[in-house]
């Protein structure tokens, strides 16, 4: 509304108020300057006009006695008449007897003829106002008086007006932003105070303020009232979720604690677990090896091959048990992370693991310029569990092929190790990176069920996610995003 | 628009300036008597007679005596007209005797030999004279027309219209070239 939209409520009420005011003023003004002016005009014309008859009757002895010096004498008087501009005497036929001009002008007029019927006839033209009356002596035409008014004196009126006018509206205005002001004292200011309040309230999260109720009862007061009881709810709500909040953050932090303390205590004593059962395996390793070089002469065949499968199942124990501890420090293990050319590492690894295989033919293809921010080292395992598996299943293939690279998966990139292997079940998916779970038997495929426990836990501890796809014969395809 | 268009019209303008200024000229100039006689019928509504003249008989009178130098032009002007509500009519008579019962008496100056034995016929009587004769309202007249820049005027002696019960209008005063207040002892 008349661009006040972003003002207060106070200045909008004030601009209201005066708008209002000053219409309704000059709405009056405007009716009583029009109807004075009406009636000015209408008297004007009613003061010339006994102008014009008196200017009449006192020159119908000169027009009868052909007199004009008479007349003009007559019309000098209309001296006194500052407004009249000019008058004359005419004959009936319209020939000039006397004429009068206020300003020394001496110019011929000829006047209108006054209709039958009628004795006289004015109208406004020019700004001046002009009257014709036919001058009747004892019932007889007996001449015409033209006079002329300007109107000087309903500009001077009009002006004069103008004037009362304007300071009126003034004073009035100036009472109305009196009234206003008391007003907004009464009704705005509560409402502005609580706009106050508000914006404070909610810039700075500030609950415990307050509105000063008015002491009114009027609706600002039930406003105020509202207002003070909806932020004291919400101090209240505030204060029962923090109180939640806290004994939940103390029920976290015990359960935290009890968790870490005995997955402490399960790691402690796993790892004594693996590392003192290396001890007794290195003494069943150790005398297996002694009963063999040493009494082997008192051995038969059969107690050798039992020998030799102890020392078997010895060493296999041992392996799983480093493995177990490797996990375990995994698990434990700082992660220190950078930027990697994963590209690289996985040459590096896949050249190690070819090493270890010389008698196999593998073709590994590995995409150009991965890069990470992670561990190096926990990368280095990753990709040696990864790469080592698919080696491994595919010992049975003629050719292996080993891929490594990056794609697009459920909208964000994640790397992938595929290979043309032995494959597995995909109902068992979930279940390949449990520790110690096996599909396929040790004879078929070495191995202790660690390695995707360990990619696991790494990936997991990047923040990533690791998952496989595959099927039986058909080759594996391991992914993890990081 | 040719060359012969515009004279035929120039002529025409010329002929129709040239009648109505001989008809103005006709209109503004009356002759001397019209003007003697429009005034001698408008005296008759600028004055006052006293109530025993103005109550009797139902007839305005303006006589002229002596020989008449209207001619028909004073009947023509007064035809048809009323003063003071009654009708004026125009007596020619020869005797001042008959004079008496005119309101107005227009002297010839013919008659300015026996003017004095006119004004005394008239003594007592409220009959507004009016004449010509040079030095009349001098000489015991009440109105004298006199010609002043070719415009027909008149001279009013106030005193003897007012001794004769007669009321002059001021308007009429007004336009006087000359007002008496007191006669010319023994004029």
């Amino acid at each position: 509304m008349l661009g006040v939209r972003n003002y207060s409520i106070a200045t909008k009420l004030t601009v209201v108020n005066m708008l209002v005011s000053g219409a309704a003023l000059v709405i009056a003004c405007l009716v009583f300057v029009a109807y004075d002016l009406i009636s000015f005009r209408q008297s004007m014309v009613y003061n010339l006009s006994i102008q014009a008859q008196m200017a009449g009757s006192n020159s119908v002895s000169p027009l009868l006695f052909n007199d004009p010096q008479a007349a003009e004498n007559t019309l000098s008087a209309l001296r006194a008449a500052r407004s009249v501009v000019s008058a004359g005497i005419y004959t009936l036929d319209g020939r000039p007897f006397a004429t009068y001009w206020r300003d020394g002008l001496d110019q011929p007029l000829t006047p209108p003829q006054v209709p039958a019927g009628k004795t006289e006839l004015h109208w406004f033209k020019d700004g001046q106002l002009a009257l014709v009356r036919s001058i009747v002596f004892q019932g007889k035409p007996t001449g015409i008086v033209y006079i002329r008014s300007d109107l000087r004196d309903m500009t001077l009126r009009l002006q004069r007006y103008a004037g009362i006018a304007a300071m009126v509206l003034v004073a009035s205005l100036l009472a109305a932003l009196l009234v206003a002001s008391m007003f907004q004292r009464a009704v705005a200011q509560p409402i502005v105070h609580l706009a106050q309040t508000a914006r404070i309230v909610s810039r700075d999260k500030n609950y415990a303020m307050r509105a000063t109720p008015t002491g009114k009862r009027d609706e600002p007061d039930v406003l105020i009232g509202a207002f003070n009881e909806m932020l004291e709810q919400i101090q209240e709500r505030d204060s029962a979720l923090r109180k939640a909040h806290d004994e939940l953050e103390q029920n976290v932090q015990e359960r935290t604690a009890q968790l870490a303390a005995s997955n402490k205590e399960l790691e402690a004593f796993s790892y004594s677990v693996s590392h003192d059962l290396r001890a007794p395996l290195r003494g069943i390793d150790g005398f297996s090896l002694a009963l063999l070089e040493d009494y082997a002469d008192r051995l038969d065949d059969e107690g050798k091959i039992h020998l030799q499968r102890i020392r078997a199942a010895t060493q296999r124990m041992g392996l799983l048990i480093d493995d177990l501890l490797n996990l375990s420090r995994m698990t434990r293990a700082e992660i220190r992370k950078e930027v990697v050319n994963l590209s690289a590492l996985a040459h590096s690894v896949a050249e190690v693991v070819q090493e270890t295989l010389p008698e196999r033919r593998i073709e590994f293809r590995i995409e150009d310029r991965l890069e990470a921010r992670v561990d190096p080292n926990l990368m280095r395992v990753v990709l040696e569990n990864l790469l080592g598996n698919a080696c491994k299943f595919t010992s049975k293939r003629a050719s292996a092929c080993i891929e490594f690279g990056k794609t697009h998966c459920n909208g964000s990139s994640a790397y992938f190790v595929r290979d043309n292997g032995a494959g597995f079940d995909p109902a068992y998916a979930n279940r390949l990176f449990g520790a110690f779970q096996r599909f396929h038997g040790t004879s078929e495929f070495p191995g202790t069920g660690i390695g995707l426990a360990t990619v696991q836990r790494i990936i997991h501890r990047h923040g990533g996610k690791i998952w496989a796809e595959g099927a039986v014969e058909k080759g594996a395809v391991f992914y993890f995003t990081l | 628009m040719t060359a012969r268009h515009i004279r035929a019209i120039t002529v025409g303008v010329a002929w129709i300036l040239f009648i109505a200024s001989c008809l103005r000229a006709q209109q503004s100039n009356p002759t001397e008597y019209q003007v003697k006689a429009a005034y001698l019928y408008n005296f008759g509504r600028f004055v006052e007679w006293p109530a025993k003249t103005a109550s009797a008989g139902d007839l305005f009178s303006i006589c002229v005596l002596g020989d008449d130098p209207f001619g028909v032009t004073l009947d023509k002007t007064i035809a048809g007209e009323n003063i003071n509500g009654k009708k004026a009519v125009v007596k020619r008579i020869a005797r001042p005797q008959d004079a008496v019962h005119c309101h107005i008496l227009f002297i010839s100056s013919t008659e300015e030999s026996r003017l004095k034995e006119i004004l005394a016929a008239l003594d007592g009587t409220s009959v507004l004279t009016v004449s010509d004769i040079p030095q009349f309202t001098r000489r015991g007249g009440m109105i004298q027309f006199v010609m002043e820049a070719n415009r027909v005027r008149f001279e009013v002696n106030l005193t003897t219209a007012e001794r004769d019960g007669l009321t002059l209008s001021s308007q009429l005063l007004k336009v006087a070239v000359n007002v008496r207040r007191s006669p010319q002892p023994g004029g």
